[in-house]
């Protein structure tokens, strides 16, 4: 039984479609990726799976069950804009937060201090969080949506505005948190934080699926069109070899694009030929051209 | 319910932990005590002065028979406020000098004479003529008068007789055909002086604590909601206890705060200067009728929820701080109207719009208590009256509570009444 199951579930806000027929489903210890451009339908989507808001068509199962009060225990919830009291400590508003989702307060208390001292700021319980800088602000609500060890994470754009080091911090605890069992659902328009988290991703664009499934299988469903070649010494002809679309000279190089996965053989022949092959690579494609291949090119 | 309590404890620490809130409890129980004790310094300032009697001139002139008479009524009358001053002859030329010097408050002339009694002017400093004085003389007048006329026809018990002020009793009946006795008048006038200061008290209690709680409230609700907490909070709990615990904790704030004006009031009423002066006016706190008293707090904790819910959900309507002014601005008239209806009518307890509107849940919490506190009321209306507050809080706290879980969620323009009305119907409460 998944944790959480969402079966073509529609939300419309007046005439216009928000979420068109969307399902998913996010296992156990699965960080579930949500990609898509601004206003693709990525918040909706996970304020429906909140119970913020209801859908208009589908349904939302969890472990196999709709939705219920006692889910409210088992949820935790960072939202784009960080929802926090400004004028409140930390420690006051996170154990208060706990305790409405069930937490008691020594509970709550010793969770806190653990995550804090986990991110390396255990000064900041007593500070308000108008105090804090940006992205440390983020991380309280990040420890908000975590501090009552919730089954069913949702993360709106978590990572965005943290400098690298939290970002790789932050990457961890949620690494961690999957190893745990914990389903997380994560949205972001960065791609190489899917890459590296995600097994499973969905692009939305305009309230559409357009992309879904496993990483390497939409990757393999792309054709290689990139050769990566290093030599030591140049090699000439490349561009009149059939397929060879692009050859751009780099660093120790060439950057070479290719229509068929075919002509591959036929560069590295040549090369080894003209000179010593140091590197050849058949580049699958990233994320980010497959995002920019489907959501792009439609920017009207 | 857990929650609740949790929801009431967090509102209440922190809203009573905030400079503002601390500064402005301060700053009116500040005033309040230097209100309590401007008689007293004003006393003090004027110190021996005023215990010295007002000098008032009397020009014997052409009528020393009415001059000589009211120097004997104030000799006579006990009243140590004001003494008469003669002045010999008719030319005003030495009483007007005094009375520029300031050793005399006015004087009296007489114009014509013969038979009747003859006109009497009194020429005053700057100030005029005080009410105190006014009624002094007047009275002195009226007495002296009866007593030139009458001259020797009537004895002086009988004379006494005619100066004595009509005795008027009341006798109310009630609602059941029975006639309550007027019995101890002196005690009745008493309480009901009592009752009005109590209806007063309240009404103003009600008028000023439901204005300032209920912007609280929707400013709380309007900033959870800015700051996007809201989407958390209504994750973790139902919005009817998250609005009901922001309500009741809220209202604890308002109850301390009115706690530490009681306070600030009784200790100031305890200064053994001020007691006397509660005295002077001859009231006492035994003359509080417990029945208004123990009505209007049930009306007023019941009003007070039923304003409270419906800034709550004005609050939540609102995206930001700077529009909820504007926004409230129908619950601030409510809340206006039924203020002013009971303040008006506070002379006028049987008028029809009191009726009316004591029924009216938004302005009975005032009409009612007026009713209660100035006249008689059959218990059934009462409680009619209460049940129907009840019976719109527990309405207006559940459309409250489903516009809440609804406009929380809206943001950027005000939401229209037919979105609304489309969106609550989509969600549970």
């Amino acid at each position: 039984m998944e944790p959480l199951k969402l079966v073509n579930v529609v939300k419309q806000y007046g005439d216009k479609t928000a979420v068109n027929q969307i399902s998913l489903e996010v296992g156990r210890g699965e960080i579930y990726g949500l990609l898509g451009a601004n206003g693709a339908g990525k918040t909706t989507t996970m304020r429906m799976v909140l119970g913020l808001i209801y859908p208009d068509g589908g349904e939302i199962l969890y472990n196999g069950k709709p939705y219920h009060a006692e889910l409210q225990q088992v949820m935790g919830y960072l939202p784009e804009e960080r929802g926090l009291y400004p004028k409140i400590k930390v420690s006051e508003q996170i154990v208060y937060l706990a305790r409405l989702r069930g937490m008691s307060p020594q509970d709550a208390d010793k969770s806190l201090r653990y995550w804090l001292e986990r991110f390396d700021v255990p000064e900041y319980y007593d500070k308000r969080i108008e105090e804090l800088s940006k992205g440390n602000q983020q991380k309280m609500g990040f420890i908000a949506a975590i501090v009552h060890k919730p089954q069913i994470v949702i993360l709106d754009e978590a990572f965005s505005g943290l400098d690298p080091v939290n970002v790789e911090l932050l990457k961890a605890t949620v690494k961690e948190l999957r190893d745990q069992g914990t389903s997380i659902l994560f949205s972001t328009h960065r791609m190489e934080h899917v890459e590296e988290l995600c097994q499973r991703i969905t692009i939305l664009h305009k309230s559409n699926t357009v992309v879904q499934g496993k990483i390497t299988d939409i990757k393999s469903r792309y054709p290689r069109e990139e050769v990566l070649l290093h030599t030591t010494g140049d090699v000439s002809g490349l561009d009149v070899i059939p397929g060879v679309t692009a050859v751009e000279r780099i660093e120790r190089g060439y950057h070479i694009r290719i229509a068929a996965p075919e002509t591959a053989q036929a560069i590295l022949e040549k090369a080894m030929q003209e000179s010593t092959v140091e590197r050849f690579e058949i580049k699958e494609p990233t994320l980010n051209q497959i995002f920019i291949q489907e959501v792009g090119d439609s920017h009207e | 319910m857990n929650k609740l309590g949790t929801i009431i404890g967090f509102t209440f620490k922190n809203k009573v932990k905030t400079k503002s809130f601390l500064i402005t409890t301060l700053i009116l129980a500040l005033l309040i005590t230097i209100g309590m004790n401007v008689p007293y310094i004003i006393k003090l300032v004027q110190g021996d002065n005023a215990s010295k009697a007002e000098q008032i001139g009397i020009l014997y002139g052409t009528q020393p028979v009415i001059a000589a008479e009211l120097e004997k009524y104030a000799a006579q009358s006990g009243n140590k406020d004001y003494t008469f001053v003669k002045y010999e002859g008719t030319a005003p030329d030495q009483a007007k000098k005094d009375l520029e010097d300031g050793k005399i408050e006015g004087y009296l002339s007489f114009d014509g004479g013969g038979e009747a009694f003859p006109a009497v002017t009194f020429t005053g400093g700057e100030d005029g003529m005080g009410q105190g004085l006014s009624s002094f003389l007047t009275l002195a007048l009226q007495t002296v008068k009866t007593t030139v006329i009458a001259k020797d026809a009537l004895s002086a018990e009988q004379i006494a007789a005619l100066n004595e002020p009509v005795k008027l009793d009341t006798v109310r009946m009630n609602a059941e055909g029975q006639t309550e006795a007027g019995g101890d008048t002196q005690r009745e006038d008493m309480q009901k002086a009592m009752n009005y200061v109590v209806v007063y008290v309240l009404m103003i209690l009600f008028f000023s604590s439901n204005m300032m709680t209920g912007n609280m409230i929707a400013a709380e609700v309007t900033s959870e909601k800015s700051s996007r907490i809201m989407e958390i909070l209504i994750t973790s709990v139902s919005p009817l206890a998250q609005m009901f615990g922001k309500v009741i904790g809220i209202f604890l704030v308002g109850i301390v705060q009115i706690a530490v004006f009681g306070v600030v009031v009784g200790a100031n009423l305890m200064l053994p200067h001020n007691q006397d002066i509660l005295q002077g006016y001859s009231l006492s706190i035994s003359d509080i009728n417990l029945s208004v008293l123990l009505y209007g707090l049930l009306f007023y904790i019941f009003g007070y929820f039923l304003y409270a819910v419906l800034y709550a959900a004005i609050g939540s309507i609102v995206s930001r701080t700077e529009d909820l002014g504007q926004a409230v601005m129908p619950i601030t008239m409510l809340g206006l109207a039924s203020f002013y209806i009971g303040i008006f009518s506070i002379s006028a307890s049987g008028s029809m719009l009191i009726k009316v509107t004591s029924f009216i849940p938004f302005t009975a919490p005032t009409a009612m208590l007026v009713r209660i506190g100035m006249g008689t009321v059959p218990t059934w209306q009462i409680l009619i009256s209460l049940v129907l507050l009840l019976v719109s809080i527990l309405f207006f706290g559940w459309l409250s509570a489903k516009i809440y879980r609804t406009g929380v969620l809206m943001y950027g323009k005000r939401p229209s009444i037919k979105e609304l009305r489309k969106a609550m119907k989509a969600y549970k409460i």
